[in-house]
């Protein structure tokens, strides 16, 4: 193969890449949309209020879709806190994340402690929601506290 | 190979792998809650004198509780009629020690005054939520009591302000 006939190859080679490349992506793309916020509402210090993924009114409610299988993770926050520093533990457990139908139905009940994998289908959205435990305590002064939670979807490679 | 073949070759070897590269995406989710205040008198107990023999001095007791987590302003709306006793003769003052404590029993910081009209006892947030005592010791004279025999009752009106 001469360096001429050899160019010419790796160049129609490269340039078929390209298009393939976008195919896939354009396929595979996922979106993440929060609806609803985790609130725990008013509380009383030296109490434990848990929100349940079932309370329809207090989780957290992000709608998904896409299509095939993502890996949701998530960055949970150790405790709300008001602008000043005084902070609310903040726990979360196995159950306290799953995975909804938009009809409310349950696909199934995820850890969000881990990483999950989830199937997306036909660009159908499915709604992740999530629950969680704050703990005040006698010493937890009146305020408005507050956290993030990051959520991360990550579509594997084929 | 020359140089621009070695360059195309490269940059192929770049793309291939991106072909396969993960996609991610990031959300977020906010997290709330608000922490009630806590400010609410308890159920009082009456300072009562009791039953008095005419002539006789007399002491008694009262309090109410009150639970906060939020800075306080103790003030008596009735000034100088706080506590003053009706009954069928003339209206008696006793006279009162009064205060906060951490129990029902012992005074730990007074009021300024037991029947001024202005703030008598400003308290600072505390750490937690607690329950503290607003007392009212009363004493009557001999002299007090040496008058028209019958029921003298009155009312110890205390406003605490959340400051």
């Amino acid at each position: 193969m001469t360096s001429r006939t050899g160019r010419g190859l790796l160049v129609a080679l490269l340039l078929a890449s390209w298009p393939s490349q976008t195919d896939a992506q354009s396929a595979k793309s996922v979106s993440i949309n929060p609806v609803q916020s985790l609130s725990f509402g008013l509380l009383l210090p030296d109490r434990r209020e848990a929100v349940r993924v079932t309370d329809v009114a207090r989780r957290a409610v992000v709608a998904l879709s896409g299509n095939g299988p993502v890996d949701v993770a998530l960055v949970l926050p150790t405790s709300l806190e008001t602008p000043t520093g005084e902070r609310i533990t903040l726990q979360f457990s196995a159950g306290d994340a799953a995975l909804l139908t938009t009809s409310g139905s349950t696909i199934g009940t995820l850890d969000p402690l881990q990483v999950n994998r989830v199937q997306l289908g036909n660009d159908r959205t499915v709604l992740f929601v999530l629950g969680g435990t704050a703990i005040t305590n006698a010493t937890t002064h009146p305020g408005h506290y507050t956290a993030r939670v990051a959520l991360l979807v990550n579509q594997p490679g084929t | 190979m020359n140089r621009s073949l070695r360059l195309i070759a490269a940059l192929g070897m770049l793309a291939l792998p991106a072909a396969a590269q993960a996609q991610s995406i990031t959300g977020s989710i906010a997290a709330s809650a608000d922490i009630a205040t806590v400010f609410s008198f308890g159920a009082p107990s009456p300072l009562n004198f009791g039953s008095i023999v005419p002539g006789t001095a007399a002491a008694g007791s009262g309090y109410i509780p009150l639970s906060r987590n939020v800075g306080v302003i103790y003030s008596l709306p009735d000034g100088a009629t706080t506590g003053q006793l009706s009954g069928p003769g003339p209206a008696i003052t006793p006279s009162y020690t009064c205060g906060v404590g951490s129990t029902s029993t012992t005074i730990v910081s007074a009021f300024s005054s037991c029947n001024g009209t202005t703030s008598v006892l400003t308290l600072s947030s505390p750490t937690g939520t607690l329950t503290e005592y607003v007392i009212f010791n009363g004493s009557l004279t001999a002299a007090q009591t040496n008058t028209v025999p019958g029921t003298y009752s009155g009312t110890i009106r205390v406003t605490a302000t959340a400051n």
